[in-house]
């Protein structure tokens, strides 16, 4: 941490590797390339670990690429500051792809390696069949592991947690698991309730996210503030909670947060469900859980299933993710 | 569900389900003469004169027929003339449950079954579901005294919940004064003979309510060869009743607007056929005409459960069509959502919320 100058974040042991430690607050990288220019993201990385953020997420597919070369970019000189996290998105297609997906996100972070390296967005019943199938995804896992390129495994979805669960019980060596965790969540379709303790448990290190519901609709709704959703998601038993920040203050704002986090007492945690219990019943804030327009196309194109475009959750996904659900570029050999 | 492009796949249908009652036949050791014998008396009563079989409805000591005639569809027939028609044809041909809803077309629903079933009422085993989406003992007592009136009845062989879909309707229906102290309270005036609670949503949602220990006598959920690979209620809630001997009404054995036959990855008999094939009272089925009675009477009369092969065989043949539960919309987007209800509970309408 020799080249941090600025505040400092709590740390937590990552799951049962208890010599490796991260920030409280991890940095989502989906959002970084909602930046409104590179400047602007490279300043946000710097800003963040200066304030003592040491865990970074990103994706090979946020923004087709983008959100990995800011990172990269922002990490230069810092890389050995941080725990670097990027996902992989074969979405059920071959291990040799999850390798060539590797080799170019590696290429875009500028590193020759990650700390943890997650399958991307689990969602579909199929999916943990499809992951351990030979030749599948958790090959190439293990065998970039033995390589050296990259440090822990996991896998993250936002959908369901029974498929979580089932993931689990492939008996594959996961270190980290990412899940939606907000006080939304304690009421419906529970992560928290479901596949925390589990987790927690086998010493799996858990990682929050949309500790603000996404894109913050409760907060603009006026539920609960962000300080007191960032708080509550800090409060739950996990390694880390990862929240999108795409300007320099929404980054301050969560800064201020985590520098100054003392964990909510259990009864302050019940007092916020209980509040916001009605308004999360029908679950209209974690849309993620149930829409089709948080599904990805290229996940549904490697899964077989169609893009209607009669739907009004497919054109609203298609907006979203800027892909018009024809496939990526090609990946260089 | 228009019935033209159906019909096609009438004659298919018949002809592999024949096949399969074959080969089960073969491999079936002492049930072989059983099988045998049923199907020539089959083979000799003409299919038109087979009634719908009927089956006991959980430990109540009344039986219903394994098919049941949708409320909400029945509004939707072009007049009061082809209700009573659809009806009337239903009723001769077996069926005795018929479904209904306080909220379905405003009431017109109701007093379109009300009129069909004038001097038949003791023929029908007629059930109505009360809508007061969280509100009260009282609301849903005069509820009922509307439906009555509209059925033209003085009681109800089955009152039911409807719509228990959110995370907080266990809470609301059973705080004091909720909805599930009228349910015993119209049981005790005798104006309905059993009570149950239906929902589209989520499974944990409906075991949450029978976690209530709560008296009921049914329990309605969505049930198709679809549900049983996305958050499953065949899964999860149907053996949890069975254990309970609460009987289970299944709905939506076509995903509840037939895309799912609309768009080729199952036939309507295929879907109707293995929704009756479940360990359940009955399915309830929308039918906006005679003609879409008349498909369901094919599969329905002297009904034969497929074999547990089969069914297995077609949840794994449609598992790529449900996986991303495309065609289940109603356990995951607002559209099956009734706007009284979200109204009721404070939440935005449909048309103000994203996808």
């Amino acid at each position: 941490m020799s080249s941090r100058s600025g505040g400092a974040i709590p740390l937590r042991p990552f799951g049962k590797h208890a010599d490796v430690s991260v920030s409280i607050l991890g940095m989502g990288g989906h959002h970084l390339g909602d930046a409104k220019d590179e400047q602007t993201a490279i300043a946000l990385v710097r800003e963040a670990v200066d304030g003592g953020i040491t865990f970074f997420d990103n994706c090979w597919e946020y923004h087709r690429g983008k959100s990995e070369v800011l990172l990269g970019k922002g990490l230069k000189g810092h890389r050995t500051d941080v725990f670097l996290m990027t996902k992989v998105c074969t979405h059920g297609r071959d291990g040799s792809l999850a390798m060539q997906m590797l080799e170019e996100s590696l290429n875009r972070l500028q590193t020759d390696h990650l700390d943890l390296w997650q399958a991307h967005g689990v969602g579909f019943e199929n999916d943990p069949e499809l992951f351990m199938r030979p030749g599948g995804a958790a090959e190439a896992m293990l065998k970039a592991r033995e390589q050296g390129k990259v440090r822990f495994l996991g896998f993250t979805g936002h959908k369901d947690p029974a498929i979580h669960l089932s993931m689990l019980n492939t008996g594959f060596p996961f270190d980290a698991v990412q899940m939606p965790l907000n006080a939304f969540d304690a009421t419906f379709h529970s992560f928290q309730a479901q596949v925390l303790p589990e987790l927690n448990r086998r010493g799996v290190a858990a990682l929050g996210m949309k500790p603000m519901s996404g894109h913050g609709e409760p907060i603009q709704n006026g539920a609960l503030t962000a300080e007191e959703a960032l708080r509550y998601a800090m409060s739950l038993p996990v390694t880390t909670t990862i929240t999108g920040m795409e300007k320099p203050d929404i980054l301050r704002q969560n800064l201020r947060i985590a520098q100054n986090h003392q964990p909510m007492s259990a009864s302050e945690m019940r007092a916020l469900e209980d509040r916001v219990k009605d308004v999360a019943a029908d679950g209209h804030f974690e849309l993620y859980k149930v829409s089709l327009k948080f599904d990805n196309p290229e996940a549904r194109m490697a899964h077989g299933f169609p893009l209607d475009m009669e739907s009004e959750e497919v054109k609203e996904m298609v907006t979203a993710v800027e892909n018009t659900g024809h496939p990526y570029p090609e990946i260089p050999k | 569900m228009s019935s033209g492009a159906n019909d096609k796949f009438t004659r298919r249908e018949f002809v592999r389900g024949a096949a399969a009652l074959t080969a089960s036949a073969i491999a079936g050791g002492d049930s072989i003469v059983a099988a045998k014998n049923n199907a020539t008396a089959q083979a000799a009563v003409p299919s038109s004169d087979r009634p719908v079989p009927k089956r006991p409805l959980g430990k109540t000591g009344v039986q219903v027929s394994a098919l049941g005639v949708g409320g909400y569809h029945l509004g939707s027939t072009q007049d009061q003339q082809e209700a009573n028609e659809l009806v009337a044809k239903a009723l001769d041909a077996g069926i005795t449950f018929f479904d209904n809803a306080w909220d379905y077309h405003q009431g017109l629903s109701e007093e379109r079954l009300g009129t069909a079933l004038q001097g038949k009422r003791d023929q029908a085993f007629v059930m109505t579901k009360v809508c007061t989406h969280g509100r009260g003992r009282d609301v849903a007592m005069q509820m009922l005294e509307q439906s009555l009136r509209r059925l033209q009845t003085d009681h109800l062989d089955l009152w039911q919940i409807h719509e228990v879909i959110y995370y907080n309707d266990p809470d609301l229906i059973f705080r004091p004064g909720g909805a599930a102290e009228a349910l015993l309270e119209a049981k005790k005036q005798g104006k309905v003979r059993f009570i149950g609670f239906t929902g589209h949503k989520d499974p944990a949602i409906h075991l949450r309510m029978l976690a209530h220990d709560f008296p009921f006598d049914t329990v309605q959920m969505p049930l198709n060869a679809f549900d049983a690979t996305f958050r499953s209620f065949e899964t999860q809630v149907v053996p949890e009743a069975n254990k309970r001997g609460i009987a289970v009404l299944g709905m939506k054995s076509l995903g509840g607007s037939g895309e799912m036959v609309r768009h080729g990855a199952i036939t309507a008999q295929e879907g109707l056929r293995y929704a009756m094939s479940l360990p359940i009272a009955t399915t309830i089925s929308g039918m906006d005409s005679i003609a879409v009675l008349e498909q369901n009477l094919e599969v329905a009369r002297g009904f034969q459960p497929m074999p547990a092969a089969d069914m297995a065989a077609l949840r794994d043949r449609v598992r790529i069509y449900a996986a991303d539960g495309r065609y289940e919309l109603f356990k995951t987007t607002k559209k099956y959502d009734g706007d009284v209800g979200r109204e009721q509970h404070h939440y935005p309408t449909p048309q103000k919320l994203p996808a």
